[in-house]
């Protein structure tokens, strides 16, 4: 009787997402309870951040066509790691050098968002993300045209 | 034990506990997709809780997927709600009928490829919405999606670049700047787009 | 690195910087299962729905107009794909990504049919997908804090600390609510719609992802 019940409720697919909702709230529940959660300290990539330089919050390195150390998993498998991350255009560069707070600005140039790790040692995400993108907007451009 | 990191994640997954209880409560399909924007913050909290550079990585696919979906999921809401019939105009002001669009959209598509990159996409898009919203547009959309194929197949391109003949890095970096200013700027002014009469 | 674990030892690493794809027995059979069924998907000719007038010997099949079928034809193949890369990769966070990429193919596959029922099943699976990739990421990031890597190789070593028993629970909700597509096919009574063969993927894809995040979560 119950089984059948539930079965009856579940068939409703609009009943779906709250019990799909439900669960997810329930298991973040039990992640509370299951705080605090270890922090393993040797991060890959880490951050630091330096208020002395001109790209603050983005300094990854040094100047362009230098190659910085980047503390990737795989180092052997990425052997030009380091170049895209101090890689900026000449007239980032030029403005590196002149003022102190290229680093508000950065995203404006590739070097700063176009990113090594995005590129680089992590390029698979990347291309799986350009594709969802990619997908969805198939699916959106499809149903505009024809529905 | 309770380190910074830990408390920082127990605010996440109550601000998710939250956002999903919601979820559950919530009967009305729109109010459900903005709700789901809501939700999606809290697995970008999760992520930039990492506090390394890996995490601004990780955050930007993340978003992406987020709103790639709700742009295929509002699309899908349009449909299924029959709002196809209610026709938008473009801008009715008296300036934006003369050439001030073309003007403005031209700058800012320059400076967007001038600047190239994510932001270069933004800025470009910017201008290309300007004008699809100021003028209407006809005959637009496939050249709009054909541009979004091949800044993909730029990207995928670069990808491999990088993978299999790192020396030249600095032509797959280049390469990659300009499928992520095509993509960003194509997804941009799809949202300019996709509002107006559509399939005439 | 120990590579003794349930997936069988690998055959063949190939290395994409930090991200490993790796084959092994397990990973193999999976892919190879994908790579079948979206050739099939490639070969196949869409079914047409045949509608009988009950009483009489008249009945009339319904077409599939080729712009629909070119679609849900690309939607299915992407949606192998997708899997296939999903059974290989050795990344957690790419592991999610190609998951989510297998939620959207769904929806997409579902989302062509014009029919405000099948919309709205479509409408519901969608937010689901993407509601679902909250866990996915979250426990994809938290397993990045806790052991500090990504890489399944690392995990499966005893020399990264072990993933909380919670965090592999997120992981598994994140990927049942991408892969619960079959369901709202069903439900959409897709399997009996025209273009029918292309939501054969939706089925296939989901039990594929769930095969490997069983794999995944006890490796690690």
């Amino acid at each position: 009787m119950i089984i059948q019940r539930i079965s009856r409720i579940i068939s409703n697919y609009e009943m779906i997402m709250p019990l799909f909702a439900g669960a997810v709230s329930v298991l973040f529940v039990v992640a509370i309870f299951s705080l605090p959660l270890p922090y393993y300290e040797e991060q890959l990539y880490p951050k630091t951040i330096d208020p002395a330089s001109p790209l603050n919050p983005y300094e990854r390195g040094g100047p362009p066509f230098t190659q910085v150390t980047i503390n990737d998993q795989y180092p052997e498998n990425s052997p030009t790691a380091g170049y895209v991350t101090s890689y900026l255009t000449p007239f980032s560069w030029y403005l590196a050098n002149t003022t102190l707070y290229l680093g508000t600005t950065i995203v404006a140039h590739p070097g700063g968002i176009l990113d090594e790790i995005l590129y680089n040692t992590r390029g698979l995400d990347t291309v799986v993300e350009t594709t969802i993108l990619f997908i969805a907007f198939a699916i959106a451009s499809y149903l505009y045209r024809k529905g | 034990m309770w380190q910074e990191f830990s408390i920082g994640v127990l605010l996440v997954f109550i601000a998710a506990v939250i956002a999903f209880f919601a979820l559950v409560v919530e009967k009305d399909d729109l109010h459900r997709l903005l709700l789901l924007d809501l939700v999606e913050v809290s697995s970008l909290g999760i992520i930039a809780l990492l506090g390394t550079d890996l995490a601004e990585a990780l955050i930007l696919p993340g978003l992406v997927v987020g709103i790639a979906e709700l742009l295929a999921l509002s699309q899908i809401y349009v449909i299924k709600e029959g709002f196809r019939d209610k026709v938008v105009q473009g801008l009715n002001i008296e300036v934006i009928q003369a050439d001030a669009p073309l003007i403005i959209s031209v700058l800012l598509i320059c400076y967007g490829v001038v600047l190239s990159g994510f932001t270069g996409g933004g800025v470009a898009g910017l201008g290309v919405v300007f004008y699809f919203m100021a003028r209407g547009h006809r005959e637009h959309f496939e050249l709009l999606e054909m541009a979004s194929g091949i800044s993909w197949a730029t990207w995928i391109f670069a990808f491999f670049v990088f993978m299999f003949i790192p020396e030249y890095w600095m032509f797959a970096l280049f390469l990659a700047a300009i499928g992520i200013l095509l993509k960003v700027m194509v997804k941009l002014s799809l949202s300019a787009t996709i509002w107006g009469d559509g399939n005439e | 690195m120990e590579m003794s674990s349930l997936g069988g030892i690998p055959y063949y690493i190939l290395e994409f910087g930090d991200e490993l794809v790796y084959f092994s027995p397990y990973t193999v059979s999976l892919f190879l299962l994908a790579l079948v069924f979206t050739m099939f998907a490639v070969m196949a000719k869409p079914e047409r729905q045949v509608d009988i007038a009950f009483g009489g010997d008249a009945y009339y099949a319904k077409e599939t107009s080729l712009q629909e079928l070119r679609f849900r034809r690309f939607m299915a193949i992407a949606c192998g794909f997708a899997s296939m890369g999903a059974m290989l990769t050795g990344d957690i966070f790419n592991f999610t990504l190609f998951i989510s990429l297998v939620g959207i193919c769904n929806v997409g596959i579902v989302a062509a049919v014009k029919n405000r029922h099948v919309q709205n099943a479509a409408y519901q699976y969608g937010i689901v997908a993407l509601s679902a990739t909250v866990p996915l990421f979250g426990a994809a990031a938290l397993i990045a804090a806790t052991t500090g890597t990504l890489s399944m190789v690392e995990l499966w070593s005893s020399a990264t600390p072990a993933v909380p028993l919670v965090v592999k629970a997120l992981l598994v909700l994140g990927v049942m609510g991408e892969g619960m597509a079959p369901f709202y096919a069903a439900k959409a009574e897709m399997f009996r719609a025209p273009g029918a063969p292309y939501v054969i993927m939706c089925s296939l894809s989901s039990l594929l992802i769930f095969l490997r995040v069983i794999e995944v979560v006890l490796v690690i």
